[in-house]
């Protein structure tokens, strides 16, 4: 391919047509009006920004979030955005439903949560959602960018940020958005009662030894878990140790390494089991999966997707998971503590 | 085609820039909340006279601290990209060149990975990290694609398609083994992304260097015309050979660096625009440099739009759109071209 036309005027010499230079003076004049406008467009911003900001909060209280960051919450939080589904459970398990203004297309439980307006993914919410919402606190976790949360501090809304790493930080999360969200009525006894399951899953467990498992989160390519996440705390806590020992987040897996640590047990998260039921009957005739003893003698386990969000739910996952893999620390008493009992027969049947 | 005039350098320019506004009221309108003309018109007239007490708080928000300043940014990316584009066609002589297909988006994106990994909390240290590795890269590319003396087209775009991919690789490498949030959110980056509002620091940064960039590269633009021609010929012809190289080479850089520090890598933009200018204006630097500019910045705008409606609430990453949207145009163009 070839450029088409040549340059120049007719009757031009060629030298003649490279001197001539086109309106260098009004590129000039040209950046120099453009700069100027910057310099006035940053100013007008901060102008306005400012101006709003002392008409319409009423009292604030200062909080410091989990990143460290300091938020001036408004005393009466009502309208409230969530950015992500474990967020949403929380501030639905605190009673604070009727104040959340919206949540993200993920926030499906409980499952009148899907009926409020939706701000896109926690990933990459759609911020002009979120402005239209106008919320007076917006709630965000890890799994949202810093980039979201900086640009929407920016924009002047309040964002309190959590950053659970393991069980007890989820519910000590918990206990300060109860008190963030003006909720702490309701969060004393829920933390108290989430304490309270978490000694004594301790407690059951603390002689039985802990059951090699390997938790899928992904099976092509095979992603599972890193020590630092919290599903890999909320497995210690029912009395399992993952096979899979690295400081990465979300770990791809090669097969190999699966088949050679031969996992006593293989944990699935889900919210529909017959279809994850179905997909594990395929991966048994697949290579790799096929040689995982796990695999072949039934020991896989189903377990509710609540373990995937640190949130208050988490707890039943866990006790269901250590249900299944401990049956004889429960066993022992006949009136075991409230639990999800339908889930549990599920995990049961497919243990076995 | 016709020989440029100023007069005719002008009217295109000008149509142009009426093209460019029009897209700008089309981008403050369309979203993922619709704001009707009226509105808009009653606001931004609000704005321009100073009374922004005036303005409902949502309109502040959604129109001048969201859509306006995405807008600007879209604008200065898309001219940028367009420009660099254009440039490098001309240095290297090769039609197909362009800053994604020569690797020097893929090593701007890799350097300010770098730079942010080593001080993540210094605002403008991104952009340096990606001049930095644009220059490299273009600097490997060059060498890579010289023989005997002579640039060769072949050599040089499968030195830049081979670099692209060996920076992408380690880009990879290096998404996958530093475990972290805030990488995480690279992913988007990557396939360049408009959505996070640019810092104001930033923004400061952006502005000024994309407008002495592609200023610096106008200067050129008569000697860059000769330099197509072959580059013994401009010689011959008085042209400063290696300094006009030197100047926008570096320019060409900067541009693609910004770009890519503010929005990732967006693609195709630097490869399309500047043919489609060629198509319906003709190819002198004088003329092809500020209509691609112009043009840059009108398919960038229009892009995001898209990027922003399609699917509202939620959106699609800029670069998805412009290979979508650009491809089509470029293939209708190059037919009616050729016909």
């Amino acid at each position: 391919m070839r450029f088409k036309s040549m340059p120049g005027r007719p009757n031009e010499t060629i030298s003649e047509f490279r001197k001539r230079r086109i309106l260098i003076p009004a590129v000039y004049a040209g950046i120099a009006l453009a700069l100027l406008y910057f310099c006035c467009a940053p100013v007008s911003a901060q102008a306005s920004t400012a101006q709003a900001a002392p008409a319409k909060v009423p009292a604030t209280r200062a909080f410091t979030d989990e990143l460290g960051r300091r938020v001036n919450v408004p005393l009466e939080a009502n309208r409230i955005v969530s950015l992500a589904p474990n967020l949403t459970e929380i501030v639905y398990a605190l009673g604070e439903a009727d104040h959340l203004a919206g949540d993200t297309d993920f926030c499906d439980y409980p499952p009148e949560a899907a009926q409020k307006p939706h701000v896109g993914g926690p990933v990459n919410p759609n911020l002009e959602e979120i402005a239209k919402l106008a919320p007076d606190l917006i709630l965000a976790t890890s799994i949202n960018r810093r980039e979201t949360v900086d640009a929407l501090d920016r924009l002047g809304f309040p964002v309190y940020t959590i950053d659970p790493h393991s069980v007890d930080e989820m519910i000590q999360s918990v206990q300060r958005l109860g008190s963030v969200l003006g909720a702490g009525k309701s969060a004393a006894p829920l933390v108290a009662s989430l304490r309270a399951r978490l000694a004594d899953l301790d407690r059951r467990l603390s002689h039985a030894a802990p059951r090699r498992v390997l938790f899928v989160v992904w099976t092509d390519p095979l992603i599972s878990i890193g020590r630092n996440t919290f599903i890999a705390d909320a497995l210690r806590h029912a009395g399992a140790q993952s096979v899979v020992d690295t400081a990465v987040e979300w770990p791809h897996i090669s097969m190999e390494e699966i088949v050679h640590l031969q996992p006593q047990a293989l944990i699935f998260a889900t919210a529909h089991a017959e279809d994850t039921r179905r997909d594990i009957d395929a991966l048994r005739t697949q290579p790799g999966w096929r040689d995982l003893n796990a695999l072949r003698h039934g020991n896989v386990i189903l377990v509710s997707d609540a373990i995937n969000r640190p949130a208050p739910r988490m707890l039943d996952a866990i006790e269901q998971l250590a249900r299944a893999l401990h049956p004889e620390a429960f066993a022992a008493r006949a009136a075991a503590p409230a639990g999800p009992k339908p889930v549990l027969e599920e995990a049961c049947a497919c243990a076995r | 085609m016709r020989p440029l005039t100023v007069r005719r350098l002008l009217w295109t320019c000008g149509g142009l820039t009426v093209a460019l506004l029009a897209s700008v009221v089309l981008a403050l309108k369309l979203g993922a909340v619709p704001i009707s003309v009226t509105d808009l018109v009653v606001n931004l007239g609000r704005a321009a006279i100073g009374r922004t007490s005036q303005i409902p708080t949502e309109y502040r928000l959604i129109i001048f601290d969201l859509r306006l300043p995405r807008i600007l940014l879209g604008i200065l990316v898309g001219a940028a990209l367009s420009v660099s584009g254009a440039s490098f066609q001309a240095l290297l002589r090769n039609p197909l060149a362009d800053p994604f297909v020569l690797g020097v988006s893929s090593g701007a994106a890799l350097g300010s990975i770098l730079a942010m990994i080593i001080a993540p909390q210094l605002a403008f240290v991104m952009p340096l990290g990606a001049f930095l590795g644009a220059i490299a890269t273009i600097a490997a590319v060059y060498f890579l694609g010289r023989r005997e003396g002579e640039l060769d087209s072949t050599t040089l775009l499968l030195g830049g398609i081979i670099s692209a991919s060996f920076l992408s690789a380690i880009i990879m490498f290096l998404m996958t083994t530093l475990a972290g949030r805030d990488l995480r959110g690279m992913v988007f980056w990557l396939m360049g992304d408009l959505s996070t509002p640019v810092p104001v620091s930033l923004r400061w940064i952006l502005t000024v260097g994309v407008i002495a960039g592609i200023g610096a590269i106008y200067t050129t633009a008569a000697d860059l015309n000769l330099l197509l021609t072959g580059e013994r010929e401009a010689i011959h012809l008085g042209v400063d050979a290696t300094r006009v190289k030197l100047v926008v080479y570096i320019s060409a850089s900067l541009l693609t660096a910004l770009a890519v520090s503010a929005s990732g890598a967006i693609g195709y933009v630097g490869l399309l625009v500047p043919h489609a200018v060629r198509l319906l204006f003709g190819s002198d630097y004088r003329l092809l440099i500020p209509a691609s500019a112009l043009g840059g910045a009108i398919a960038i705008v229009l892009a995001d739009t898209l990027a922003r409606t399609v699917v509202a609430p939620t959106e699609l990453p800029v670069g998805a759109m412009t290979a979508m949207a650009g491809a089509p145009v470029f293939i209708y163009l190059l037919r009616r071209g050729m016909r």
